[in-house]
C-alpha cells in the first residue's frame, strides 16, 4: 500500500467519524497544540536573556518564560480568572464574550453558506455594509425618539436595517453565482473592496461626523446603543447582543435541519445533482443562501455599532474573515459555531492578558494562537476535504472505480464508462445469473 | 507469435464491487482490437490496469510475452503503452511542438535549455512518417479536435509507444474526422504499432476494429473477428440474455394520454444532438417501453421529459397541459414520478440517512410538513414504510445512503419514486443491480401501478424486462425510435436487429455508414434546426 493509499484511508475515515469521535478529536487536537505550544515557549526561553530569580527551572534547566502561566493567562486570563475569587463580570470576561459574539454572526454567516456548497469570503465586506447602513439608519432614526422606550425601538431597528443591507449586499455576489456562473469566491473578494473603499468615501465626506478628525459618523445617542445589563459596560459587552447571537445560532440549526428551505440549502450544498432532481429551484437557492448568509453578516456589523464603537469608523476588524475560520473549526455546524466562537474569542482577549502578564512577546503569543486553532481546524478541514473528494472509499464505495484514477479523465459521466455505480451491478448481477444457473 | 499484450485473468475488485472478473485479452502485434461493451462493462477499468493506473486483485500483465507489473503509467508508457484519454491531455496556449516534447524535450547547452529546433524537427519527422497532417508551430487551443487528437497520439509515439489505448476516441469527433481516425489507426497498424480502442459503438468496431472483444459486467463474452460478425451478434453480445422472468399481465385497460412528447430534440452535455425529433405518448394504465443499447439517447430523453434537461425543440405535454418549459418541481408537483438512471449522483444525496433521503422531491409536500416545517416524524414513518415494504438492507432508517449496497439504495429509490401515488411513472433502469427476488417484486408492483391506472414509461438495456412488461415497445438507436412494435408479437431476434440500427424493411447490411448520425457536430444541426417547420 503506498503512502497516497495510506493518506486516502486516513481521509475516508476521517469524513465517516461519529459527532463523538469529531469532538474528541477536537479536544485532543486542543491538549496536541498546548504542548507543541509550550515546547515552543520553553525554546524560544531558552534563548533569551533573563536574570536568574526571573527565569523558571523545569527539569533542573532554566526558562525565561513560562509555559504554565502563558497558558493560564491566555485561557484562565480571558475568562476573568473565574478560580481566582476576584472574578467580575466587568472585567476580561466580558471582552472575550464581545469578541464571542461579533464572531458567532460572521461564523454563522460563513457556515451558512459552506452548507449550500458556496465559499462566502465577503463576510467582511456584508459586515462593513451592514455597520455602516445601522450607523447612518439608526443615527438618523434617534432623532424622532428618545429614554428607555427608544432602546428598546432603535436596537432591533438597527439590527433590522443591518440584517436587510447586508442581506442585500450578500444577494450581489449571489445572483451573479446563480444567473452569470460568476465564481463567488472572486466576486466576493472584490466587493469585499467595494465596501470597504464606498464606506471610506462616504464617511470621509458626505456622511462624516463634523466634530471628529477621524473618518466616522456622528456618534450614537447613548439610548440608541445596546444596553449593558449585568456587565458594567466599560468592555462595550451587552449580553442583549450575545443573546440575540444565541437565538441566532438555535435559528439557524432550526432552519437548517427542520424546514424545507434548510433541506434545499443542505442538499444543494451536499450534492447538486440530486437536488436539481429533488426539485429544488439551484438559481434560487444559491441567492437566498447567500443573501441570508450576507444578513447574519450585516447583523455583525449592527452589533459593532450598536454595542462596540457607538458609530462608523472605518477600518473595521477583520471579524469577517475569522468567521471563516470558526466556522471550520466548527465543522459548518450552527451549534458548533457556538463552541468555536467562544474558543476563538478567548484567544483573543486571552492574548492581551498574556501581554500584560508576562514578557512573552505578542509574536509569540500570536503563533500560539495559531497553533491552536490550526490543529482543532486541522481535522475539520480534512474531513471536509475527504467529504469534497471524487470517489470516497468507503462511502460513495464503487465511485472509487468511477474516477479512474484521476488521472484518466477530468469527467466520469462523460466518458461513460465508469465502473462505479455500474460496477456494483455488474457485481450484483453475476450473482443474480450464478443463481439462475449461469447467464447465456 | 507473441501477442502485443496479453492480459491473463485480470481481476479488479474495488471495496463491494468486481470490476473486471478474470478477463483475457489477447491482441496480436499490428492489428486494431475494439473493446466493446455497455457503459460500467469494466472495459476503461480493464485498460487502466494495462496501463498501470490500477493493480489488478489478480492476473498477469504480459507486454511481448513478458510478465510485467506496473506500479504507476510512467511503467507502462517505458514498456511502450500509450494512452489516448477521452479528454485531452493537452496544454492549451502551448503549440503542438511543445505539448508533444512536454517533459522529454530534446537538451541543449547541457541540459540547461530545450532545443526548440531539435524538438520541432522531430516532431515534423514523426508526423510524416505516419502521414499525421498536423502543423507543429499552431497552438492547441486553435486546432480542431480531431488535430488534438493526432497530437495526442503523437505525443504517445514520441515517448515510444509500440501499443496504443484509445478510450471512446470517436465520442468527440464530427463524422469527418472519424474517418480520418480510422485511416491514421489503418497506417500506425501497417507500420507495426498496435490499438486497442474502447468502444460502445458497434457499427465503429466492426469498421475500424480486426478483432472484437466484448465486456459485459466486468467479464469477457467473447472475441470475435471483426470481418466475420454480425451487427445483431454483437448487439446481443452486449447486450446479454438473462433467464426470461416470468411476469404474469393481463391486456392492457389504457384510458386518457398522460404523456406526450412530440418531435423532440435534445443535445447532450457535450452540445452533440442526443435525441433526434422522437414522438411517442403513453396513456394511462399502458407501459411504454424504451429498448435500445445505453447511449443511444435514452438518457437525454428521459431527462427532457422529467425536467431535468431543457430539449432543444419539440414539446411536452403532461396531463393534458403543455410542460415544455416547467421546472422540475411542477413536474413532480403535477404528479410525475421518476427513478433515475444515476441512482449516485441524482437519485439520492450519499451524506443523508434514509430518513432525508425518503423526502427528496417531497420536501414541499404538505405530507411531510406545513408552513416550510418539516414533520420529520411523518418523514422517518414513510422512509421506514419504505424499507419494509422495498426490503431495504439493512432495515435502518438511519443508515447514511452512502452504506447501503447498489441494490439496496436502487430499491430504497424505486419506493420513494412508486410510494408517491403519480400519474406517470418514469423508469430508468429499475432493476439494474437488484436481487432477482427484488427484481419480480419491482416487476409486480410497476405492474400494479398500471392495473391502477397510472401510465408507465420503462427505459431498460435488458430485452426480457422491456419486452416483458411493455404494452408498446420503442427500439431507440442513434437519438431516434427505429420502430415501435408490440412486444407480443415480435421476437428478440427482430429486437437484437431493431437495436444494430436496422431499421423496419431495411434488408441489412447498412454497415457503418449510419452510425455516424448521432456524432454529427451540433453546428451542422444548427443549420438542419433552421429549416425545421
Amino acid at each position: 500500500m503506498s503512502a497516497a493509499d495510506r493518506a486516502r484511508d486516513a481521509l475516508d475515515r476521517l469524513a465517516e467519524a461519529s459527532a463523538t469521535e469529531r469532538v474528541l478529536i477536537s479536544s485532543a487536537a486542543l491538549v496536541l497544540s498546548v504542548l507543541v505550544g509550550a515546547a515552543l515557549v520553553l525554546v524560544a526561553g531558552r534563548m533569551t536573556a533573563c536574570t536568574a530569580d526571573e527565569a523558571v527551572y523545569y527539569f533542573g534547566t532554566g526558562f525565561c518564560y513560562d509555559p504554565v502561566v502563558v497558558f493560564d493567562r491566555l485561557f484562565f486570563g480571558a475568562l476573568g480568572d473565574p478560580l481566582g475569587g476576584e472574578w467580575s463580570p466587568n472585567g476580561q470576561f466580558a471582552v472575550t464574550l464581545r469578541e464571542t459574539t461579533l464572531l458567532l454572526f460572521t461564523g454563522l454567516s460563513v457556515a451558512l453558506a459552506f452548507r449550500a456548497g458556496i465559499f462566502n469570503i465577503g463576510t467582511q465586506g456584508q459586515m462593513v455594509a451592514g455597520a455602516l447602513a445601522t450607523a447612518l439608519g439608526v443615527g438618523w432614526a434617534s432623532a424622532f425618539v428618545s429614554g428607555a422606550l427608544a432602546t428598546v425601538a432603535l436596537v432591533p431597528f438597527g439590527v433590522l436595517v443591518g440584517a436587510t443591507v447586508g442581506g442585500l449586499y450578500g444577494a450581489v455576489p449571489g445572483a451573479l453565482k446563480a444567473y452569470a456562473d460568476a465564481n463567488e469566491v472572486i466576486t466576493t473578494i472584490m466587493l469585499n473592496f467595494i465596501a470597504t473603499g464606498v464606506a471610506l468615501y462616504l464617511v470621509s465626506g458626505v456622511f462624516k461626523d463634523p466634530n471628529s478628525a477621524a473618518n466616522q459618523t456622528v456618534p450614537l445617542p447613548e439610548f440608541a446603543r445596546f444596553p449593558s445589563l449585568l456587565f458594567g459596560g466599560q468592555q462595550d459587552f451587552s449580553l442583549v447582543a450575545l443573546l440575540f447571537g444565541l437565538v441566532a445560532v438555535a435559528g439557524l440549526y432550526y432552519v437548517l435541519e427542520h424546514t424545507a428551505f434548510g433541506y434545499d440549502v443542505r442538499t444543494t450544498g451536499a450534492q447538486p445533482e440530486a437536488a436539481e432532481y429533488g426539485g429544488v429551484d439551484a438559481e434560487r437557492t444559491v441567492v437566498a443562501s447567500f443573501a441570508l448568509s450576507g444578513a447574519l453578516g450585516g447583523v455583525a456589523g449592527a452589533m459593532y455599532v450598536m454595542m462596540v464603537l457607538g458609530t462608523f469608523q472605518t477600518g473595521i476588524p477583520s471579524y469577517g474573515f475569522d468567521g471563516i475560520t470558526v466556522s471550520i473549526l466548527a465543522g459548518n455546524n450552527p451549534l458548533g459555531v457556538g463552541v468555536a466562537a467562544l474558543l476563538f474569542g478567548v484567544l483573543k482577549s486571552g492574548t492581551t492578558v498574556v501581554q500584560f502578564a508576562t514578557d512573552v512577546p505578542p509574536q509569540l503569543v500570536g503563533v500560539l494562537r495559531g497553533l491552536i486553532i490550526l490543529f482543532v481546524a486541522m481535522p475539520e478541514f480534512f474531513r471536509l476535504l475527504a467529504r469534497g473528494l471524487p470517489g470516497r472509499r468507503s462511502g460513495r464505495g464503487p465511485e472509487a472505480a468511477a474516477t479512474d484514477g484521476g488521472v484518466a479523465v477530468g469527467d466520469g459521466t462523460a466518458s461513460g464508462e465508469t465502473a462505479g455505480s455500474d460496477g456494483a451491478e455488474a457485481a450484483d448481477e453475476r450473482g443474480r445469473e450464478r443463481r439462475d444457473g449461469g447467464g447465456r | 507469435m507473441v501477442s502485443a499484450v496479453h492480459l491473463d485473468g485480470i481481476t479488479k475488485r474495488f471495496p463491494g464491487v468486481v470490476a473486471n472478473d478474470d478477463v483475457d485479452l489477447e491482441v496480436e502485434r499490428g492489428t486494431v482490437h475494439a473493446l466493446l461493451g455497455e457503459n460500467g462493462a469494466g472495459k476503461t477499468t480493464l485498460m487502466n490496469v494495462l496501463y498501470g493506473l490500477y493493480e489488478p486483485t489478480s492476473g498477469t500483465v504480459r507486454i511481448d510475452g513478458e510478465s510485467r507489473a506496473f506500479d504507476s503509467p510512467r511503467d507502462a508508457i517505458d514498456a511502450g503503452i500509450g494512452m489516448i484519454h477521452q479528454h485531452f491531455m493537452l496544454v492549451d496556449p502551448m503549440t503542438v511542438t511543445e505539448n508533444v516534447t512536454l517533459g522529454s524535450e530534446p537538451r541543449k547547452w547541457g541540459g540547461l535549455a530545450v532545443d526548440r529546433a531539435a524538438a520541432r524537427e522531430a516532431v515534423v519527422d514523426l508526423a510524416a512518417r505516419y502521414g499525421f497532417d498536423v502543423d507543429p508551430d499552431a497552438r492547441i487551443e486553435d486546432v480542431s479536435v480531431g488535430e488534438q487528437q493526432r497530437v495526442e497520439i503523437l505525443k504517445a509515439l514520441y515517448r515510444g509507444a509500440d501499443t496504443l489505448i484509445l478510450d471512446e476516441p470517436t465520442a468527440v469527433l464530427t463524422p469527418r474526422e472519424v474517418t480520418e481516425l480510422f485511416t491514421v489507426l489503418s497506417e500506425l497498424t501497417a507500420q507495426g504499432k498496435t490499438v486497442i480502442f474502447i468502444t460502445h459503438k458497434l457499427g465503429e468496431a466492426m469498421q475500424a476494429a480486426d478483432e472484437i472483444t466484448v465486456l459485459r459486467d466486468g467479464r469477457k463474452v467473447g472475441t470475435v473477428d471483426a470481418a466475420a460478425t454480425a451487427r445483431e451478434e454483437l448487439a446481443e453480445l452486449m447486450v446479454g440474455r438473462e433467464v426470461l422472468l416470468d411476469v404474469d399481465r393481463e391486456p392492457a385497460e389504457t384510458g386518457d394520454v398522460v404523456a406526450a412528447v412530440s418531435d423532440i430534440v435534445v443535445d447532450d452535455d457535450r452540445g452533440v444532438r442526443a435525441v433526434d425529433g422522437v414522438s411517442f405518448a403513453v396513456r394511462a394504465g399502458e407501459v411504454f417501453g424504451i429498448a435500445g443499447v445505453d447511449g443511444n439517447g435514452q438518457t437525454e430523453l428521459v431527462e427532457a421529459l422529467t425536467g431535468l434537461r431543457v430539449p432543444d425543440g419539440g414539446s411536452v405535454r403532461f396531463r393534458g397541459e403543455d410542460v415544455t418549459d416547467a421546472s422540475r418541481r411542477e413536474r413532480i408537483d403535477a404528479g410525475m414520478a421518476y427513478v433515475p438512471e444515476d441512482r449516485q449522483e441524482r437519485g439520492l444525496v450519499l451524506g443523508f440517512d434514509l430518513v432525508e433521503n425518503g423526502l427528496l422531491g417531497s420536501q414541499r409536500d404538505p405530507e411531510f410538513g406545513s408552513n416550510g416545517r418539516i414533520d420529520w416524524p411523518a418523514t422517518r414513518d414513510h422512509a421506514e414504510a419504505i424499507i419494509e415494504e422495498y426490503d431495504v438492507r439493512p432495515p435502518d432508517a438511519d443508515a447514511g445512503a452512502a452504506s447501503l449496497s447498489g441494490g439496496n439504495q436502487q430499491k430504497f429509490i424505486v419506493g420513494r419514486e412508486l410510494e408517491r401515488d403519480p400519474a406517470l411513472v418514469v423508469a430508468s433502469h429499475p432493476t439494474r443491480g437488484v436481487d432477482v427476488g427484488s427484481i419480480e417484486f419491482i416487476h409486480e408492483r410497476l405492474l400494479e401501478l398500471r392495473r391502477r391506472g397510472v401510465a408507465v414509461v420503462l427505459v431498460s438495456s435488458k430485452l426480457e424486462e422491456v419486452q416483458g412488461l411493455s404494452d408498446r415497445l420503442a427500439v431507440a438507436y442513434e437519438g431516434e425510435f427505429v420502430d415501435v412494435v408490440d412486444p407480443g408479437e415480435t421476437t428478440e431476434e427482430r429486437l437484437g436487429l431493431l437495436m444494430a440500427g436496422e431499421r423496419p424493411g431495411d434488408g441489412g447490411g447498412e454497415g457503418g455508414s449510419d452510425r455516424t448520425d448521432r456524432d454529427t457536430p451540433a453546428g451542422a444541426l444548427d443549420d438542419a434546426d433552421g429549416e425545421r417547420p
